[in-house]
């Protein structure tokens, strides 16, 4: 008896894990037709699961007070073994995650995976992006750089627009009058513990919620048909479907290959792609540095608010957007699944994208 | 309310996500000066696009550092109780701009140039243009402008006597900053370049063809000692692309190995 089936024998009578592994891999079918983009679930996984580790490893070093702060990152760049190879992975891995989160919504979007029963899938994911994007935000200070510093000035700036209560939150933010010490160890807590915390637990939840519901058939091929709609739960199984374990499992793999040379790739041969030169320059609140952009996932809304006249109504419009996003699922509810069969949403859809695009470019240029 | 203040945030900073970016747009503002002058049109305008273009906007040296005043106040922006100058006269140039160019000063002041000031030598403006400020470089020892004053010989043995020195630590910068950019940490090196560069700036403004060779062996020896510094930070970062380029293979043809298999699959049970 081998040790591996002898270990298995003594899980399985406890838990029973050869049951388990049945009903989670290699029994459960998942939809023959699952395309590329079906792997971007598992490419983020990877990829958060990565931060985590950079996240903790940079933790080892870093300093959270701003006397000390870009003293430590300039110090786990240049002296400690490797720092600059766990740092660059943790900014630009940031980065791509944006990237792969953005291709997730918009694959999800296109292929109307949001409609029941999965808004719940939706509205969760669409936590989890916002999360995610919290994230780049509190991680952003934590350098103590200029681009830290002004950043998250204007950034925290932005919630005295709000009527009434809008000086308060601003004070609340930073925890005093201007950026400094407070927010700094505002931004850190959540940043490594708060946020992370959620994340996790939103992530979870949206996984627990796919699982749940099934994974969705992809809405191409002759044979596809809208399904009848739903009247009670019904998890959406895949009798003719290939097991997820070994053989979806693989394409997982691929994708996260994929995304991890292109990680590699701008980590080696592009490593300031999105770090700007000022940060690089410690933080100093006497001089503001010219020409204070954000990231480039933030760009469309930046140009946006320049195009309106009145900054509230670019504000307004924002919203409207945001949560004409997360909410759409319950606002298109028919059950037509099919990209071509759907004319109108296609459309808005390529339009939508295009319209982000060259806002983010005018943005950048503007 | 301080124990709870991280989780409260939260939920601020999420509802701020979609209206941050936007705030950054009035980021940098500019002193009275520059939105006053650069409203004008005719000599008072002038100096404003002329600056823009200068080493010392590059350098963060605006308006007031140089002609005093106060940047913040249109009102009292040219008042002299804030120490507004103005513009100096022709053979009070050196010494304005010498308040911060020390070095430079001195080495002028005991120089041809310095000795005829105020009977037709050349001043700080002469040769680097006033508010268009340029940068100190070999450019500015050249046939054009040197021959306004006298014959071109001489100054171009001095260019020739400067052109290796010089070459090396533009080189050398550079370099600096191109590593600084990667994330180096170059500021040791950076601080010595830049001391090098002022003091051999300085050596040619005594525009003394005898003394600038003399002592180019001396800069020479403590530039080699940076450039050495340099290329051993190369020689790690051409390594890195190499592992990099490495990793980078390895990484795709992973990918491309688990395709095959997840292919191998898919003949294996008919799949589409």
């Amino acid at each position: 008896m081998s040790l591996f089936k002898g270990l298995m024998d003594y899980l399985d009578v406890r838990l029973g894990v050869r049951d388990l592994i049945r009903q989670n891999l290699t029994g459960y079918l998942v939809p023959r037709r699952a395309n590329f983009f079906y792997t971007l679930g598992a490419v983020l996984l990877a990829l958060f699961s990565l931060q985590f580790v950079t996240g903790l490893l940079l933790l080892i070093h870093y300093r959270p007070d701003a006397a000390n702060a870009f003293a430590s990152v300039q110090s786990i760049m240049n002296d400690v073994p490797y720092g600059w190879l766990v740092r660059y992975a943790h900014v630009v891995g940031s980065n791509i995650i944006v990237i792969a989160l953005l291709l997730h919504m918009l694959s999800v979007l296109f292929m109307a995976s949001y409609k029941k029963p999965r808004e719940l899938t939706w509205l969760v994911g669409f936590i989890a992006f916002n999360l995610a994007l919290a994230l780049c935000l509190t991680g952003y200070l934590l350098p103590w750089s200029q681009l830290s510093y002004w950043a998250t000035t204007v950034a925290t700036d932005a919630a005295g627009a709000i009527p009434v209560v809008g000086e308060m939150t601003v004070r609340f933010l930073r925890g005093g009058a201007m950026v400094g010490e407070a927010t700094l160890g505002r931004f850190f807590a959540l940043h490594v513990m708060g946020l992370p915390l959620l994340l996790g637990a939103v992530i979870g939840l949206h996984l627990f919620l796919m699982r749940r519901a099934g994974i969705s058939r992809p809405p191409f091929g002759p044979d596809y048909e809208p399904p009848a709609p739903l009247t009670t739960f019904r998890h959406e199984d895949h009798p003719d479907g290939i097991p997820f374990f070994p053989h979806y499992v693989t394409k997982d793999l691929a994708g996260v290959f994929f995304f991890l040379a292109a990680l590699a790739w701008v980590i080696f041969f592009a490593p300031v792609l999105f770090i700007p030169p000022t940060a690089l320059e410690p933080a100093d609140p006497f001089v503001t540095p010219p020409h204070i952009k954000p990231e480039w996932y933030f760009l469309w809304a930046y140009q946006t608010l320049k195009i309106f006249p009145s900054k509230v109504v670019g504000l307004g419009a924002q919203g409207v957007f945001m949560t004409l996003l997360a909410v759409l699922p319950f606002l298109d509810i028919g059950p037509e699944r099919r990209p071509a069969h759907r004319p109108l949403f296609v459309a808005c859809y390529s339009l939508g994208i295009l319209l982000m695009v060259a806002l983010s470019i005018w943005g950048h240029y503007s | 309310m301080k124990k709870y203040s991280a989780a409260l945030i939260l939920p601020i900073l999420l509802l701020l996500i979609p209206i941050i970016a936007p705030s950054f747009a009035a980021a940098a503002e500019e002193t009275v000066c520059l939105q006053c002058h650069g409203g004008q049109t005719g000599h008072l305008g002038e100096p404003v696009p002329l600056w823009r273009e200068s080493v010392h906007q590059a350098n963060g040296i605006s308006c007031h550092h140089c002609h005093g005043g106060d940047p913040t106040d249109f009102a009292m922006a040219m008042r002299p109780e804030r120490g507004f100058i103005g513009v100096p006269a022709d053979n009070d140039i050196p010494a304005f701009c010498g308040r911060c160019h020390v070095g430079v000063l001195e080495d002028y002041q005991a120089s041809a140039h310095g000795r005829a000031l105020g009977s037709g030598g050349p001043q700080c403006v002469t040769c680097h243009d006033n508010h268009r400020v340029l940068r100190a470089s070999i450019d500015l020892i050249n046939p054009q402008d040197c021959s306004r004053c006298h014959d071109y010989g001489r100054a171009e043995e001095l260019r020739q006597a400067v052109s290796g020195t010089d070459a090396l630590i533009t080189g050398l910068e550079n370099d600096l900053a191109e590593l600084h950019r990667l994330g180096f940490d170059t500021k040791p090196m950076s601080g010595t370049v830049f001391s090098l560069r002022n003091d051999f700036h300085r050596l040619f403004h005594s525009v003394d063809v005898e003394k600038v060779r003399s002592k180019t062996a001396v800069f020479a020896q403590d530039l080699d000692k940076v450039e050495k510094e340099v290329a051993a930070i190369q020689s790690d970062l051409g390594k890195r692309k190499l592992w990099g380029g490495a990793m980078v293979v390895l990484l795709v043809l992973a990918g491309l190995y688990a395709l095959l298999i997840h292919k191998s699959y898919q003949e294996e049970t008919g799949e589409d």
